[in-house]
């Protein structure tokens, strides 16, 4: 299971396109995204750091204060330039700019970090 | 801190254009001819996007001056063209590159750097006739890199010729007389070439023109 979590709706939905056969959901906000880790830890996150509510910042400090959360890999997907920060102690495996991604990089991450 | 208007509403304006670049992507199982126009939206969108993230950079420069380096001009010259080769070939047009002379480091900020060629080779494309090419040549010119970028359509109004001469482009709309186009790719050129203490000019020819950019040569050579 793959968690994606933006709330622009649609560019949510690409992203989960192109994330293939795996399993994803769908979230428009941190909250609703903590909420569902009762149910099952998903294997990787795709996140927007932008979010309506907790921004993504507050959503990596969440996962990384728990043991088992700690350990996702989680990619940012954002508008904004952070590919120059080393966010990789809060489990950030890679940055994707909207501006310029394509589905192949989400397939590459998902083929990396999912079995 | 003080939220300004204008980058919050360049943000409003980009993220529908990133979304509709995903969406161009989503579509999959297509003819070969939607492929097409599938790759003419996201190529669209590519430009738009690179439009309002050049204004935003513009705007941020207003504030604070442009981190500089000694860079080899080449490699960037290169990503240029491998971005808009794709234009090119569907708009019919062919790019030719030509590199003179021993590779010299220039002074400059690359994502600037980026965006200067990058808009001076989208109007050389713009103008250009089907069928024929547009040239973009590096060469030293005495204490400066050189990069123009020549193209085979109009000639240049006198009067265009003598802003750029003046070494700037003051907005826009002040070289619209060149038919088809606000001059904005030019204004932005001009303004980043400004920012990284670089010049900017023309040269009229009878069957096109050339624009160049005049980058400050790196002392940094004298030491290898």
């Amino acid at each position: 299971m793959i968690f994606v979590i933006d709330d622009d709706k649609i560019m949510a939905e690409c992203v989960a396109k192109a994330c293939g056969e795996k399993g994803v959901r769908i979230f428009g906000d941190a909250l609703a995204a903590v909420g569902a880790l009762e149910d099952g830890l998903p294997e990787m996150i795709f996140m927007d750091v932008m979010l309506t509510g907790p921004d993504g910042f507050t959503m990596l400090n969440e996962l990384i204060s728990y043991p088992d959360t700690m350990k996702i890999p989680i990619v940012i997907v954002t508008a904004m330039r952070l590919s120059s920060l080393d966010l990789s102690e809060y489990g950030v495996v890679g940055v994707l700019n909207k501006d310029t991604m394509t589905p192949t990089e989400i397939k590459e991450y998902v083929r990396k970090y999912c079995r | 801190m003080e939220v300004d208007g204008i980058l919050v509403a360049a943000h409003e304006l980009k993220e529908p254009l990133a979304t509709l670049r995903q969406l161009a992507f989503a579509f999959d199982g297509m003819s070969e001819s939607n492929e097409i126009i599938r790759d003419k939206m996201v190529s669209v969108s590519d430009r738009a996007i690179r439009q309002v993230n050049d204004l935003l950079r513009l705007r941020r420069l207003e504030c604070e001056m442009p981190e500089m380096e000694p860079m080899a001009v080449r490699p960037v010259c290169d990503a240029v063209m491998r971005e808009l080769e794709y234009l090119f070939q569907y708009n019919k047009r062919e790019l030719f590159i030509k590199y003179i002379g021993k590779e010299q480091l220039a002074y400059a900020n690359r994502d600037l750097l980026f965006s200067v060629v990058y808009n001076f080779l989208l109007n050389a494309m713009h103008y250009t006739g089907d069928e024929t090419r547009a040239e973009l040549m590096v060469r030293p010119v005495k204490d400066k890199v050189r990069i123009a970028i020549r193209d085979f359509g109009p000639a240049l109004p006198m009067d265009v010729w003598k802003e750029m001469r003046r070494g700037w482009v003051e907005k826009p709309t002040s070289i619209a007389m060149r038919p088809g186009s606000s001059g904005l790719g030019l204004f932005i050129a001009s303004k980043f070439s400004k920012y990284m203490n670089a010049e900017v000019g023309a040269v009229r020819h009878r069957d096109g023109t050339s624009f160049y950019v005049d980058l400050m040569k790196s002392q940094q050579m004298r030491l290898l």
